[in-house]
């Protein structure tokens, strides 16, 4: 199926300062994609985020986005970066996602927050709307953050390790909503992610990244996801497996250190 | 504290006037922009730009005392230095923070002790004035400069217009920063007409109160406020409450007591705070 394309990475040197991590990044993403981007820490998923979304420029090459009407991105990062002070409920942090479709010097109007109590009702969570959100559980906190990506009606969302610190019922709801959402709504999906069976489960390309050993692959899951790839980035014996059609990751256990 | 000297403090309202309208104003507005610096966790920079603003000062003075700058000492005008310094200090935090390449915290305490060191020095070589300074650093002033009560009110207003305009923007860019940049806001000049703000009504209400009253009314109104509610409109809403009623109090109680000005203006609002402190305490206690 010929679907729009959304991004194109098109030989782009990506990095900080002029220090290139990869040289020659060709990467395209198209609409209703779920991409999932892995490697280790400090590997350089998040200078690839940051240069998708045209937060740093790359080195050299160009990033191309589509041209008939600009794109809007939804993001979702990671819920402990939020400074606890601030006393700010719910329904307001949701519409502060929303705030990418308000300009400057004008406030939030009676049709935004209509927006917001929506998106809160797709999320499951519009009981919770005057709770401080400091107050949320791990759970409800990622709830709120999905629904303020999706206040901005964002053709992409991005997602910053949305699971982690989640115990299993947790992240299996707020993976499954991810996926109901982003069918409903044909949107495209980059989410950074150290579970490598999430990744699997839900994702049906993959990004893997590794600056340390030169490793920048980019494709559909079943050709990018090898055991050789994984087992040289995170330095461990990893196998895959199909079970039940789907893939499994095993590390050896007493992995042997490369 | 008797009737007596309650209608005598009534009587002498003529007294008490302009330093109470102007320490209400004050009160309110550094209420207000107090939430900010408490959110950021900048509670120093009140310290540090009053402290700016009480160098400036200081500086005008010594200019002004020196017989080869006499023409010009009727023309160097204290408040103008301050605000000038205050608001390049309130830049230059905003725009070059990371300059030192050292913490936050150690960039504010580098102006703050500078600024102090500075002030002390200049207030020992300058004998005239040494009172006047010393009003400035503590707030012992008990009467205002009739043209405060103008400037006071009329920058306070201009600072809560700004406020009003872009409140969303300014809690956008405290809280979070990061979303604010993908967003294409303009999250530098944003915090920069926030901090000019701050800094410009610290210098004005410095010069009016003191350099202490109006660091204890931007951090503690604030803080009283944080503890009592978790809205944030009310916050600032109780913040600005407190503000006034801790200038106000404050100054009333050092009138009948015969107590330094801006030291009881501070106590006050430290008692506010204590206050806040025993009635949230006293509230979980009830509820469990």
């Amino acid at each position: 199926m010929n679907l729009p394309l959304l991004i194109k990475l098109e030989n782009a040197a990506i990095g900080y300062d002029k220090r290139e991590f990869f040289d020659s990044i060709n990467l395209s993403i198209k609409q209703g994609e779920f991409w999932g981007i892995i490697g280790p820490n400090g590997g350089g998923k998040t200078t690839l985020l940051k240069t998708i979304l045209g937060l740093i420029p790359p080195v050299s090459g160009k990033v191309h986005y589509r041209e008939d009407e600009p794109l809007t991105f939804g993001y979702v990062p990671q819920r402990e970066k939020f400074d606890h002070i601030f006393p700010i409920s719910v329904s307001e942090f949701v519409a502060m996602g929303r705030y990418i479709r308000i300009p400057v010097g004008r406030g939030v109007k009676k049709e935004d927050w209509k927006i917001v109590m929506s998106c809160l009702e797709r999320v499951e969570i519009p009981h919770l709307k005057d709770r401080p959100f400091r107050s949320l559980s791990g759970g409800e906190k990622q709830r709120s953050l999905l629904a303020h990506a999706l206040a901005g009606e964002p053709d992409i969302l991005i997602l910053d390790e949305p699971t982690a610190s989640m115990d299993i019922k947790g992240e299996t709801a707020i993976m499954e909503l991810l996926g109901r959402i982003k069918e409903k709504d044909k949107l495209t999906v980059l989410m950074v992610s150290h579970f490598l069976n999430t990744v699997a489960r839900f994702a049906d390309h993959v990004v893997v990244v590794d600056k340390d050993s030169g490793v920048f692959s980019a494709g559909i899951m079943e050709e990018v996801f090898s055991g050789e790839t994984l087992s040289r980035i995170f330095g461990l014996d990893v196998t895959i497996e199909q079970v039940a059609g789907k893939m499994r990751i095993y590390a050896a256990v007493g992995g042997r250190d490369r | 504290m008797d009737i007596s000297s309650f209608g005598e403090f009534i009587k002498s309202y003529f007294l008490w006037r302009d330093p109470m309208i102007v320490g209400a104003v004050s009160g309110a507005i550094c209420g207000f922009l107090g939430v900010y610096v408490v959110l950021r966790r900048i509670v120093f920079v009140g310290a540090m730009l009053s402290q700016v603003s009480s160098f400036g000062v200081a500086l005008a003075f010594y200019i002004g005392g020196f017989s080869a700058f006499s023409s010009l000492g009727s023309m160097i005008d204290p408040f103008a230095i301050s605000l000038i310094m205050t608001a390049l200090a309130a830049l230059f935090f905003a725009l070059k923070k990371d300059f030192f390449r050292i913490s936050q915290e150690g960039a504010i305490g580098f102006g703050y002790l500078l600024a102090s060191g500075a002030v002390v020095i200049i207030g020992n070589l300058i004998t005239h004035e040494a009172h006047d300074i010393a009003d400035i650093l503590f707030g012992s002033a008990v009467v205002v400069d009739p043209k405060e009560v103008y400037i006071v009110p009329a920058v306070a207003f201009f600072s809560i217009l700004i406020h009003c305009i872009f409140f969303k923007d300014f809690i956008f860019v405290s809280f979070d920063p990061e979303t604010a940049q993908l967003f294409k806001y303009p999250v530098r000049i944003l915090n920069t007409v926030l901090l000019l703000t701050v800094g410009i009504v610290i210098a004005v209400t410095t010069r009016a109160l003191g350099a202490l009253p109006v660091f204890g009314l931007t951090v503690l109104p604030p803080l009283t406020a944080l503890f009592l509610t978790e809205s944030l409109n009310r916050v600032f809403i109780l913040s600005v409450l407190i503000g006034v009623l801790s200038a106000g109090l404050g100054y009333f109680f050092s009138f009948i007591l015969s107590l330094p000005t801006g030291a009881s203006i501070t106590t006050c609002a430290a008692l506010f705070f204590l206050i806040g402190i025993c009635w949230r305490e006293i509230k979980l206690l009830v509820l469990t």
